[in-house]
């Protein structure tokens, strides 16, 4: 049994290191020092007072986002912004959160990628766009996803000078603009082809 | 001299521990490169279970174990430290399924689920699953483990033991 034990231990050792220059290595790898979700503990450390009324998810998703410099539109006040004249000269921009796959799949016409977890690959696209956009609404799939706040702050630390009212986040995301039928762009960005949302409920015929 | 039948049983439980070796070095590898590929999810995920609140260490975590599991399978489908693998294997299975079982248990009682209603992607490798699915499957990964813990079955091993 001994041996097993120093079997499995020498293994776990061999494995970690292992691990670690595998992670290092893989151009997908994590950095181990940077935070991926900045000001995550103070804004899910926010408790209601005893006393007071409930609040609904809408209205606490506000007040985390508010605690943290960021303000949450709701499905009006973005479709009002996507048909905002300023969005053709890219004065206000559309940000997808989410990973490469799921924005190729299908994103807000006109919308930038932006993966917070590598930032630095949208440094030379992203980001001069965003510093001279006069609104920035950043998505990503809505409900308890995360990602939007995590890349607007990921944005506002490359963005010198950019107010709460410049930075605002989708709360419904690309859930609640596919469920409502809204133009949704498949692959890259201004690539023009839209989802035929006919074509996807019908298919074959 | 061993009788025809004892020979045929040995031959079994080769065969057994083979299968056993290979199956669960396979899923491990799998589940591994699956999270490996795609750290960000799997980040996402562990997050959510609440484990550590320094950042440092979510990282780690996060950006080591896929490629531990890939390490652990290949040795075990190899055959190498086949014994020390598989009670690493156990040291990572059990303590994962009892937490899925635990997030499960709060999912259910939150939305007033029964517990095999539960869905949820628990950072495995595989997306959203029925959590009794998992647990099921990760029951018999244990007992996967656990035989070839067990069983000293050389057979197809490129070195069973380190010493």
């Amino acid at each position: 049994m001994k041996k097993v034990l120093l079997e499995a231990l020498g293994v776990a050792l061999v494995g970690t290191l292992v691990a670690f220059l595998a992670n290092g290595l893989s151009p997908r790898g994590l950095v181990l020092d940077h935070d991926y979700f900045p000001s995550a503990g103070a804004a899910r450390t926010s408790h209601p007072a005893s006393g007071t009324h409930t609040n609904s998810p809408t209205e606490m998703l506000a007040a985390s986002l508010k605690s943290v410099g960021l303000e949450l539109i709701d499905s009006n006040q973005v479709l009002r912004l996507y048909h905002d004249p300023r969005r053709d000269q890219d004065l206000l921009l559309f940000v997808d959160a989410r990973e490469e796959d799921p924005y190729a799949a299908g994103h807000i016409p006109g919308a930038f990628e932006f993966n917070h977890f590598h930032a630095e690959k949208y440094v030379a696209t992203v980001i001069p766009a965003c510093q001279v956009a006069q609104q920035i609404v950043v998505y990503c799939n809505g409900g308890n996803c995360d990602e939007s706040r995590f890349a607007a702050l990921a944005l506002r630390d490359y963005l010198s000078g950019v107010s709460k009212t410049n930075l605002l986040i989708y709360g419904g995301g690309m859930t609640e603009w596919a469920t409502n039928r809204l133009p949704v762009e498949i692959g890259e960005r201004h690539s023009g082809r839209l989802l035929d949302y006919d074509a996807v409920a019908t298919p074959g015929r | 001299m061993s009788s025809p039948l004892s020979s045929r049983k040995d031959l079994l439980i080769d065969g057994a521990a083979v299968l056993s070796r290979w199956v669960l070095g396979g899923l491990f590898v799998w589940m591994g490169l699956q999270k490996a590929l795609h750290p960000e999810p799997f980040i996402i995920l562990v997050r959510q279970y609440e484990l550590v609140t320094n950042f440092y260490l979510l990282n780690v975590i996060s950006a080591v174990l896929p490629w531990f599991e890939v390490f652990c399978g290949l040795l075990v489908l190899a055959g190498i430290a086949v014994r020390g693998c598989t009670l690493v294997m156990l040291a990572l299975l059990i303590p994962f399924t009892l937490l899925i079982l635990k997030h499960a248990l709060a999912l259910a009682s939150a939305g007033s689920l029964a517990l095999c209603a539960v869905k949820f992607d628990c950072g495995c490798g595989n997306g959203e699953v029925y959590v009794c699915h998992k647990l099921a499957e990760n029951s018999l990964l244990i007992l996967l483990a656990a035989g070839l813990l067990c069983v000293h079955r050389r057979r197809w091993c490129a070195r069973f033991s380190l010493w």
